[in-house]
């Protein structure tokens, strides 16, 4: 172990400045919470009232978007036709789209002068309609992704038999597809319930007040407005608690993914389809069309006004952009930093004939965060800060770090694969010849660069459109661009707000293709 | 002389080598699952088992694998594709490639032993199945360890050619006097190369004696047993 420790104590600094720092910030929060008072709050209706639809709206966005999801997927693997590419493009950007963005565009859509109000009037915008609306458009992608990497793990030899007993879609998705699918289901659910439990700005903005409000937004509420830090610490503790139940309830009781046999691809048979299929088929896709692509028009619209161009001038909103990059930048780079730590670690465990357990358990640890609200951590290691005396001051590299935090899930997902497979190949090789460290890095380079490229996009982009932290020590000299956004719809100058907006996602875009070009070479996986 | 007497165990699996190798070419022999593969690793280095680990009265089984005296060939990826013929023979000198002039020349001559100088800006990608495997018995030469140990590097070729790569290996464990140790399927295989054979079972060398005993009838009951006589 000492040994394992001095060969990695560069990857083990990284891990430790996540785990520590993260562990600290729990638990000088927790130091300022009051158990005697816990029974107090359990008694609180309000508080019953905002577990109940903290429940509700995440199984219902988990379970509509799974339930689009499903033959969304199932279309998008079997018929190849104009427009596939794109249906594919817009789920890959509304799955990199700040949130504050698509909630501008379903405002626009839905709401009072938008083209589709008529249905907001029947089900109101400000509420769980709203908040589905928006979970559904940044999750049912999400879902589509996850259960097409599903159909990637379906041996080859399973369709030639399907087309050779002339199986219909019918019969291939049951006997075939559903086996598969099936399997999947539960780990993505879990982890879209925890992105809608744990959601902030959809629910700050769509929810309309405390009748719709979830237990990540009292904790803001809590934090910002009262500043009370002992029931802010309870409620976290209690959003932990159910995150991490239901997760372990999930990942214990959920049967085991596997690739059956090879995965040698063929030539791929066509199934036979018949009208009933290709009716399911255009339904699910023009419902995801209908989902996704308003809102993403919508914000468009005012592009070719004067006022655009008036915002263009605006000074405010430079000094939010400048603000939004100068707290992206250091925080991906910290995020690909401690991920690359995880991966490494995670990594030298793989083959190891005492600590391969620890590879699953290391990658598990990234996804901490998926549990822990990121304003608890911020008031955490703020409250870590106040006591040293130097809190105010360090605002920013609060945000910084929450931020980098926060984006470890996607960084280790991009990243780690590649590391592993270089690992499986030549494990050996390099024990053989030493080869090790800054030597190692530089020979793999050719073929993580584009994987580190594309995590450290993410958490460049995840950054870029952050709304919780910042929100919380959101002040004028810390104002970023989705804070500016915000800002802007709260006072109801939604079409200035779409100008803002169209610049954000051009910010977000250009970053993300500069990232993948510049760090991931000619070969960036864009 | 490698001398061992080493212990292993992985789950069910109990495994207890003792003996010794001399220099020449001893091929180890034995069924699926009897734990060759397992002895030639925790020679390399890539098994931690217990016991002792000699060579030339020097104690090594502490050692890391590449401190140890010991050159492997992987039964696959033994060169790394992104590295010209040349980066890959001089990866096995120093992994920075960084090398002094009298290490470039000794990268040069083991690519001329294996006729690849040639060759040596050329991508792996680029290359011939046989020639892939003179890229990695080059840098075998390169490293000048006085053991090299062949996890079935070859079995993935044609008859002709392995029996190409065999020559060149024997040829190199002759002029350099090395103990080539060997994990073969193939009992044609050892007795091409003509050196000594081990037979494995159950995680134990159980006999040992010249290849050209599988030839004759003469041979212990293993022998016969292995050979399904």
């Amino acid at each position: 172990m000492k040994l394992f420790v001095r060969s990695y104590w560069l990857a083990f600094g990284g891990l430790l400045s996540y785990l520590v720092v993260g562990l600290a910030a729990f638990v000088s929060l927790l130091a300022y919470s009051s158990p005697v008072e816990w029974l107090g709050y359990l008694q609180e209706p309000y508080l019953w009232r905002l577990i109940r639809f903290s429940f509700l709206q995440a199984l219902l966005s988990a379970v509509i978007s799974i339930a689009i999801a499903v033959p969304v997927a199932s279309c998008l693997y079997h018929r190849h036709f104009w427009g596939r590419r794109f249906l594919l493009n817009l789920f890959a950007i509304s799955m990199v789209i700040p949130a504050i963005i698509a909630i501008l565009g379903i405002v626009m859509v839905y709401g009072r002068n938008g083209v589709l109000s008529d249905v907001a009037d029947i089900f109101g915008l400000y509420g769980l309609f709203g908040i589905l609306l928006a979970h559904v458009f940044f999750n049912m992608p999400l879902a589509v992704r996850l259960i097409l990497q599903v159909y990637q793990m379906i041996p080859d030899a399973q369709w030639r038999l399907a087309s050779q007993f002339s199986f219909g879609r019918w019969y291939a998705f049951q006997i075939i597809e559903w086996h598969y699918i099936r399997k999947a289901l539960p780990g993505a659910f879990v982890l879209i319930f925890m992105l809608c439990f744990s959601s902030f700005a959809v629910v700050l903005s769509l929810g309309g007040g405390p009748k719709s409000s979830t237990l990540e937004v009292a904790i803001y509420q809590a934090l910002r407005f009262d500043f009370d830090i002992a029931k802010a610490s309870f409620l976290s503790l209690l959003q932990i608690i159910i995150c991490s139940s239901i997760a372990w309830c999930v990942y214990r009781y959920s049967p085991a993914l596997a690739q059956d046999i090879s995965v040698i691809e063929g030539q791929k048979s066509d199934l036979k389809g018949g009208k009933v299929s290709m009716c399911i088929d255009v339904a699910a896709c023009l419902l995801a069309l209908l989902l996704m692509v308003p809102p993403f028009l919508a914000i468009f619209i005012p592009v070719l006004s004067s006022l655009f161009w008036e915002t263009l001038h605006d000074d405010a909103l430079w000094r939010a952009l400048l603000v939004s990059l100068k707290i992206a930048l250091p925080s991906a780079l910290l995020s690909l930093l401690i991920g690359l730590s995880v991966v490494v670690l995670a990594r030298a465990s793989l083959l190891s004939t005492h600590y391969s357990k620890w590879s699953l358990r290391l990658e598990q640890m990234g996804n901490f965060v998926l549990m822990v609200p990121s304003i608890v951590l911020a008031t955490g290691l703020f409250l870590i800060l106040r006591k040293l005396g130097i809190g105010f001051d360090y605002t920013f590299w609060v945000v910084v770090w929450v931020n980098a935090v926060m984006a470890l899930p996607f960084v280790i997902r991009s990243i780690a694969p590649v590391f592993y497979q270089y690992e499986k190949r030549y494990h050996f090789l390099y024990r053989s010849l030493g080869i090790k460290g800054r030597h190692r890095f530089v020979l793999e380079w050719p073929y993580t660069r584009s994987a580190l490229a594309q995590g450290m996009a993410y958490a460049l982009v995840l950054s870029l459109g952050d709304m919780g932290v910042v929100a919380l020590f959101g002040s004028q000299d810390l104002l970023s661009l989705p804070l500016y956004l915000f800002q802007l719809i709260g006072s109801y100058r939604v079409e200035q707000g779409a100008c803002v907006a169209i610049v954000l996602l051009l910010l977000c875009l250009i970053c993300f293709y500069l990232t993948n070009r510049i760090v991931g070479g000619k070969i960036a996986r864009i | 002389m490698l001398e061992f007497n080493l212990h292993y165990q992985w789950d069910d699996f109990k495994a207890h080598y003792s003996g010794s190798f001399d220099k020449g070419f001893t091929c180890l022999l034995g069924g699926s699952g009897e734990g060759k593969s397992t002895l030639l690793y925790l020679l390399g280095g890539f098994l931690k088992g217990e016991g002792q680990l000699r060579f030339d009265e020097r104690d090594v089984l502490s050692f890391e694998a590449n401190e140890r005296p010991i050159t492997t060939l992987f039964q696959s990826d033994n060169v790394f594709p992104q590295l010209s013929v040349w980066d890959n023979v001089a990866i096995g000198v120093h992994p920075s490639r960084k090398l002094s002039l009298d290490d470039q020349k000794r990268v040069t001559q083991s690519l001329k032993k294996v006729q690849l100088d040639h060759l040596s800006s050329k991508f792996p990608g680029e290359l011939s199945g046989g020639q892939v495997q003179r890229v990695s018995i080059a840098r075998a030469l390169v490293r000048k360890q006085p053991i090299l140990l062949l996890d079935e590097p070859f079995s993935a070729l044609d008859p002709a050619l392995r029996r190409e790569m065999l020559n060149l290996v024997k040829e190199v464990t002759h002029e350099q006097g090395l103990i080539t140790i060997m994990v073969t399927h193939s009992p044609d295989d050892a007795l091409f190369v003509d050196g000594k054979i081990v037979l494995v079972e159950n995680g134990k060398l159980v006999a040992q004696d010249d290849a050209q005993v599988l030839k004759g009838n003469n041979r212990n009951a293993h022998f016969e047993r292995y050979l399904g006589r």
